[in-house]
């Protein structure tokens, strides 16, 4: 038994796993409040991830400060997202939001294709270098960090979320828009705030990956697809269940990378995704626990 | 149009689109109006699905290139006619659409949307993924000219000017389809859950099962386009998945207006022609159209069927002698 080589896939899919949440749970959080599905997450995960490239490749910026000014930008453009587009959709316009993200989404990496062409870019610092030693396993240091900054994330949603008047009409509206309106709460503040939250944690995601693969324009199509997987298996507009789910979803496709043969690793998200909804089309963590 | 002129107007148009080839041999004219009558049966079936039963599916491309990959594979490898791999093609859609719909629409047509579009990357990835079975992203250059035996005759289709009458000879068989079922007691069916879904379901409508008859209906269509249109390519790779069809479909239906009929037909033609006047900025070209998408789902939102709907109930609102307002509770199809 080669244990060592388990204890790897183990711990690779576990540090996928928190990227995954990192995406899903701004994903799943958007959807919560606005009952908006954005179709265009992925591609500002892979925006972040150039900008972390430029930023440390080019202009010299250290690991830290990069991952601080990424997750800026990403708020930023949460801001922007939501007062320039996401606000013009009221109500029932559920399909309409959904083209337009896509619409943005298309615009967003053909754009970044144009740009940067498909090259696939790669970081190289220090820290790319640097391995931890853990008994029999080598981990390294780039990987220790995404992992530190996916769990402190996740904290601190959950205590904004749970611990402060805000993340309290987030949580309000989520589950009822109409009385969270007759109570007093500005739902345009609170989608705001959803939606810059949302796209900040997709840059910190873009940001701590950026060192361990190889970033390209089309890295976000591909990563969103695991994200819907991700929140329909959570649960939709669940946060916490996203969470839970991603990190499963990691590892079990880490193994599934190691022991089964390529294509059948792809399909693991979409089956997993299938047999939820067929089993218990609530999400695993159901809907009654929303945000 | 007035209904009198209609079925004047479309059998002139048919016979104009069917002189085409005995007018003409000219390769492009062809290209052009082979690509419009399978872009506009793709098309006409998210309008089916989306336009008149209100579910937004993004596997259309994956029906399309699974008629495709399984025409071509049973053509190839298993030496089956050509009649028999586009049915076994058009079943399998089938099948996979069911199960699409099946699981999602239980819990919503959120749930719909995501899984639709997670089905059709999925499948992209899997012919790209899968070599043993797909030739992996190589993919099957050369494709043999099939033969379509039909009673009498063995037609092989070989020259540009047989597939255009295979394909637009579909064309017409699918929009006719398409045509008779939203404008029967079904389309109303389907217009009425996508309206109002718990008023349909109070009326003792099924949603449900009109959405899976709709999503069966579009990807059956889907599937069988692909399978005849791919042997036109002459090269099957997992590109027939490619997002580029699903925008080409997504902006003729939300610029003809969902829900449309003539107006989804009359944008396909236009999005058939557009590729080649946009050839000069073929990099841009897919930025241009997202920001189309943007712009119509912010300004336009309705299409050209939704404007011209809108200018008939203007019309009729118009105050004319006792019977002052009327409005028609459905569009016209």
């Amino acid at each position: 038994m080669d244990w060592s080589f388990y204890g790897q896939l183990l711990l690779n899919g576990i540090v996928m796993g928190v990227i995954y949440a990192l995406v899903a749970m701004g994903l799943s959080l958007i959807f919560g409040v606005l009952e908006i599905v954005n179709f265009a997450h992925g591609e500002f995960y892979m925006l972040a991830s150039m900008l972390a490239y430029f930023l440390t490749a080019r202009w010299g910026f250290d690991y830290w400060a990069t991952i601080v000014a990424v997750t800026v930008v990403g708020l930023a453009v949460g801001y922007v997202l939501f007062e320039g587009l996401l606000l013009g959709l009221r109500g029932e316009a559920f399909e309409r939001s959904i083209l337009l993200t896509m619409g943005l989404s298309m615009v967003l990496q053909n754009g970044a294709v144009f740009l940067f062409t498909t090259t696939p870019r790669m970081i190289e610092t220090p820290l790319s270098y640097q391995n931890v030693q853990l008994g029999d396993l080598r981990v390294p240091m780039a990987r220790i960090y995404a992992l530190v900054l996916g769990v402190a994330a996740f904290a601190a949603l959950y205590l904004i979320l749970h611990h402060t008047r805000l993340g309290k009409a987030m949580r309000g509206v989520a589950q009822n828009r109409a009385a969270a309106m007759m109570v007093g709460i500005d739902t345009r503040v609170v989608a705001r705030l959803a939606v810059a939250i949302g796209i900040g944690l997709s840059g910190l995601a873009g940001a701590a990956l950026a060192p361990i693969y190889s970033v390209h324009p089309l890295m976000g199509f591909a990563f969103v697809f695991k994200a819907f997987a991700i929140i329909i298996i959570g649960g939709l507009g669940n946060v916490a269940g996203a969470a839970i789910a991603a990190v499963m979803l990691g590892v079990i496709e880490s193994f599934a990378g190691g022991l089964l043969p390529l294509a059948m690793t792809d399909a693991v998200a979409f089956i997993a995704m299938i047999a939820v909804l067929l089993l218990r089309p609530q999400g695993l963590f159901g809907r009654g626990v929303r945000v | 149009m007035t209904p009198r002129r209609l079925p004047l107007v479309v059998i002139a148009g048919l016979i104009a689109l069917f002189a085409v080839p005995l007018a003409t041999d000219n390769d492009y004219v062809l290209a052009l109006g082979i690509s419009f009558a399978a872009m506009s049966v793709l098309a006409g079936g998210l309008n089916l699905i989306y336009g008149y039963t209100g579910l937004l599916s993004f596997a259309q491309v994956g029906f399309f290139g699974i008629g495709a990959y399984t025409a071509v594979l049973l053509v190839v490898d298993l030496d089956w006619s050509l009649w028999a791999a586009v049915a076994a093609g058009a079943a399998l859609c089938v099948a996979v659409g069911l199960l699409v719909g099946y699981s999602s629409l239980r819990l919503s047509r959120h749930a719909f949307a995501i899984v639709s579009l997670s089905f059709a990357l999925l499948c992209a990835i899997v012919a790209r993924d899968w070599p043993d079975l797909t030739r992996g992203s190589m993919g099957i250059p050369g494709l043999p000219t099939p033969t379509l035996a039909l009673p009498g005759l063995r037609w092989r289709i070989a020259d540009p000017s047989d597939y255009y009458y295979l394909l637009m000879g579909f064309a017409v068989i699918a929009h006719g389809l398409i045509y008779v079922v939203v404008t029967s007691r079904l389309g109303r069916a389907m217009r009425a859950i996508k309206l109002n879904e718990p008023l349909a379901q109070s009326q003792g409508v099924n949603p449900l099962s009109y959405r899976l008859l709709a999503l069966s209906l579009s990807a059956a269509l889907s599937g069988i386009v692909g399978g005849l249109f791919v042997f036109y390519l002459t090269i099957i790779d997992p590109s027939i998945f490619d997002f580029y069809y699903t925008e080409t479909m997504l902006i003729s239906v939300v610029i003809g207006g969902p829900g449309s009929f003539w107006g989804v037909l009359l944008a396909s033609a236009v999005m058939a022609a557009l590729p080649d006047l946009l050839r000069f900025t073929t990099d841009l070209r897919m930025v241009l159209y997202g920001v189309a998408l943007i712009v119509a789902m912010l300004v336009f939102p309705g299409g050209i069927g939704g404007w011209v709907y809108r200018r008939r109930v203007a019309r009729w609102r118009r105050p004319q002698s006792q019977q002052t307002i009327q409005q028609q509770p459905e569009r016209s199809p």
